[in-house]
């Protein structure tokens, strides 16, 4: 019997976490331990937004839609490196042309089988589909044509980010069959190849599936069905737990660490993930639009105190939006932003500002958010900052800074993406939604940017993110402080929970005990 | 009879009024609704938001026509029994309140009975011991149960019987429907916590009340002709607080299903409080709204119900 995997409470760095996961993979890899059985009950914070991948709108939904989707393209764990999916290989014959060998045996829940024509059905709707939210995921794609079970996708310029791209929603496949059949209903009918096969969706209430018997990886699905119940309050959710009505909880805040240590009856994990917590910047109009100010709010900042007062001092605190342990990570750049108050006062003077400035920010006016802007308040006015916020309840807080242009900064969590190109096109891409001025951040970003995509050699990719990491630092075009913790609590007889690096979590090594 | 025609007139007169308090409540709400900043359209579109499909989003749920043109389509649906769909589900709001309702009706009579069965002998117990010990205990007991916060006894019950003794659930519902042992035995907690302010209530206006009519000549009268004190409380004291019992219990009615919004938070229940909540935040109107219709209905309902038993305790009452 393996124990529960027990991490520490200090900050999680790239070795740490990938001797953790090692150790839980081992854990997991001992496929004699393994049971199969049992239903796997989870408290999830979010309901879906969808069940449809391509209409979806939450990052939070991911967690659900792994079970009941495969995707063309999966990611290792520790690295978030492609691994095959149901693409069981890819290549690019040359660098505008991207070739998918799809995995022959698999079908989708309703019978019908997965061919190139079923892909090609998949990757059209998401491109051209009047609700699909990922048109620009596959922004440069021109042409895709499917025979038997080879996919080729004719790009309009190279992009070698389309594989990782092919491991989120994008390449999550729907049974064509079931789109035709059920059209805008099919949000909520969910027909993939996945583990496990959808039973029903109460709204806000529970999410409940069965295994996939005719499902095409070898000795799994692991447990015979999964319930997801939705429960928005995290202190709930916990309970849930302790009290043995579910089996594991996601999503958890740092500050649920001593509760979950203290419940003898509850084991932990935790890991790195990508949710980087962060001020997005308005530089598409003063004050921001001036760099001297930008880098005095990266200066005026004391990372290492706020990690401490609002994360329990267990995050990994950043001068980037990629955490260290991530393969595009340039780590030269992690701790550029050291707290230098006298600094920040300089820039703000160089900048135009002898007298301090006013910075009006929008955040989240839930009690844990509140909390990082009082600790922001009060750090950036000892560098001459004046700091306010106007809160908003929900999913109204971001859209008040990006499609109303309220404020000159955003304190929101950016949840990440696979291929960490997107990323940075979202966050900092000309014209893309999540930056709200909408303009060029900075001189040389989008050749830079679309150079990060030119290559599918690893090297030549990393060393294009470290030049496009260079002019995104210098520019100061955020204020990234931190990386969230993704923080998961399970009951004893939940067994070979891993954690993962994109911090979605994933549950098909788990089994139950008993 | 309970079909008389003052009886009738009164329920007429109950409907008559429903009209112009259904309009205004829900014109109001959507009011307020459309005064809470944030841009639906946004919200809506979620982390993969783009200006096109904002704007896609805006004309196909009519947000771009205005205020009075958009109310006008919810309410002329709404007097067709059409409470339109949720904006973020895409579901039926009318299919989404007949499920959660009676979640939220169990839990809203649990604790209109635990309020009774509790409140109601404390209450004589105070009233015909005034000015005792036990009546300064327990006029105590209740001015701190209306002090007391729902959600925090809540959490005390859950830490005391659900994670440490395991007697009770410590979140979620059964639905009565398919377990009506499983759903009582899951809002036992709740209607407890629930049901602290309302013991209170009862407990407080049933002892002013029957101290009154207690100490009334007429009383005095039944003592002079050597009525026992049990006869005197059963026959006469009893029946006569029966419209102050009457008018707290449709009081307490309307207040619990305010207060079950907290507690179906506390323990992860799929009930209206939960549901409407969630809908306010993400200014989903639809759904704010068909609760609020709802809500509405169902408070005339009990008032009205109030009203007639008004009539059966004291026919008086309907020749008014």
């Amino acid at each position: 019997m393996n124990a529960p995997i027990k991490l520490p409470s200090g900050r999680i760095d790239r070795r740490t976490f990938l001797a953790l996961t090692g150790a839980a993979a081992m854990a997991g890899g001992e496929a004699k331990a393994q049971k199969r059985g049992g239903t796997l009950r989870l408290s999830a914070q979010s309901n879906p937004s969808s069940l449809d991948p391509q209409t979806g709108n939450s990052g939070s939904d991911h967690v659900i839609l792994y079970p009941l989707y495969d995707s063309l393209v999966e990611w290792d764990y520790t690295t978030l490196q492609a691994k095959p999916g149901l693409a069981e290989k890819w290549a690019y014959p040359d660098p505008s042309t991207l070739v998918l060998t799809i995995r022959d045996g698999v079908t989708f829940h309703d019978g019908t089988k997965l061919d190139g024509a079923a892909v090609r059905y998949n990757l059209m709707r998401a491109m051209s589909h009047e609700r699909s939210n990922i048109k620009s995921d596959l922004g440069t794609v021109a042409e895709i044509t499917a025979s038997g079970q080879t996919v080729t996708l004719k790009l309009k310029q190279p992009d070698s980010a389309l594989p990782l791209i092919l491991s989120d929603r994008a390449g999550m496949m729907s049974s064509p069959k079931a789109m035709e059949e059920h059209g805008r209903d099919y949000d909520r009918r969910a027909v993939g190849t996945g583990a496990m096969k959808l039973v029903s969706w109460a709204d806000n209430e529970r999410v409940v599936m069965v295994k996939n018997d005719s499902y095409w990886k070898k000795d799994r699905p692991l447990q015979d069905g999964m319930v997801f119940q939705i429960i928005p309050e995290l202190p709930t959710g916990l309970r849930s737990v302790t009290a043995g009505q579910n089996d594991l909880v996601y999503y958890l805040v740092p500050q649920q660490k001593q509760l979950i240590d203290r419940a003898r009856t509850l084991g932990s994990a935790v890991g790195p993930s990508l949710l980087c917590v962060q001020a997005y910047f308005n530089y598409g109009r003063a004050p921001l639009d001036n760099v001297k100010v930008r880098q005095a709010l990266n200066y005026a900042v004391d990372r290492e105190e706020f990690n401490k007062a609002t994360h329990g001092g267990i995050a990994e605190t950043t001068s980037t939006i990629l955490p260290r342990a991530h393969w595009a990570c340039a780590t030269e750049y992690s701790g550029t932003f050291t707290y230098d108050p006298d600094r920040a006062r300089k820039l703000l003077a160089e900048g135009g500002h002898p007298n301090g400035i006013d910075i009006l920010g929008v955040g989240y006016a839930e009690q844990l958010q509140v909390q990082q802007q009082e600790v922001l308040i009060e750090q950036m006015r000892k560098a001459g900052i004046r700091l306010r916020w106007e809160r908003y309840t929900g999913p109204p807080t971001p859209a008040a800074f990006f499609a109303e242009k309220k404020g000159d900064i955003l304190l929101a969590p950016w949840t990440g993406r696979p291929d960490p190109s997107l990323t940075y096109q979202l966050v900092f891409g000309t014209g893309s939604y999540f930056n709200a001025g909408r303009g060029e951040g900075a001189p040389g970003l989008t050749e830079a940017l679309l150079a990060t995509r030119a290559s599918d050699d690893l090297t030549v990719r990393k060393e294009a993110f470290r030049k496009l990491q260079k002019i995104v630092t210098e520019n100061a075009l955020h204020l990234p402080l931190l990386f969230r913790p993704e923080l998961t609590a399970y009951s004893a007889k939940v067994k070979g929970y891993k954690p993962n690096l994109l911090g979605k979590p994933k549950f098909e090594d788990v089994w139950l005990e008993g | 009879m309970l079909a008389n025609a003052p009886r009738l007139m009164l329920v007429g007169r109950r409907l008559v009024q429903f009209v112009p308090v259904i309009v205004l409540a829900t014109f109001v709400v959507f009011g307020l609704l459309k005064l809470v900043p944030g841009d639906l359209a946004a919200t809506l579109a979620g982390e993969y938001a783009t200006e096109e499909r904002i704007a896609q989003i805006r004309e196909s749920y009519g947000l771009n026509d205005p205020f009075l043109v958009q109310y006008g389509r919810w309410l002329w649906n709404a007097m067709q029994l059409d409470l339109s769909r949720s904006f973020q589900s895409n579901e039926p709001v009318l299919e989404q309140i007949m499920h959660r309702f009676p979640t939220t009706m169990l839990l809203v009579v649990g604790a209109l009975l635990v309020s009774l069965v509790v409140g109601v002998p404390l209450g004589i117990l105070a009233a015909t011991n005034a000015g005792s010990r036990l009546d300064v205990a327990v006029t105590s007991l209740s001015s701190f149960g209306v002090a007391l916060p729902n959600f925090w006894l809540a959490m005390i019950l859950v830490a005391t019987f659900s994670l440490s003794w395991g007697w009770f659930p410590a979140t979620g519902a059964v639905r009565f429907g398919a377990d009506p042992a499983g759903a009582i035995w899951h809002a036992v907690l709740p209607s407890i916590a629930l049901a602290a302010g309302g013991i209170a209530e009862v407990v407080r206006q049933l002892r002013s009340a029957l101290i009154e009519i207690l100490s009334s000549q007429y009383v005095r009268t039944l003592y002079a002709k050597g009525l026992s004190p049990s006869a005197i409380l059963w026959k006469h004291g009893l029946k006569n607080v029966a419209v102050t019992l009457l008018t707290v219990i449709g009081l307490l009615a309307s207040r619990l299903l305010g207060g079950a919004v907290v507690i179906e938070a506390v323990f992860a229940i799929p009930g209206m409080g939960s549901m409407v909540v969630r809908a306010a935040i993400v200014k989903d109107f639809p759904v704010v709204q068909g609760v609020v219709f709802t809500m509405v209905i169902l408070v005339i309902a009990i008032n009205l119900m109030i009203d007639l038993l008004y009539t059966i305790v004291d026919p008086r009452v309907a020749l008014k």
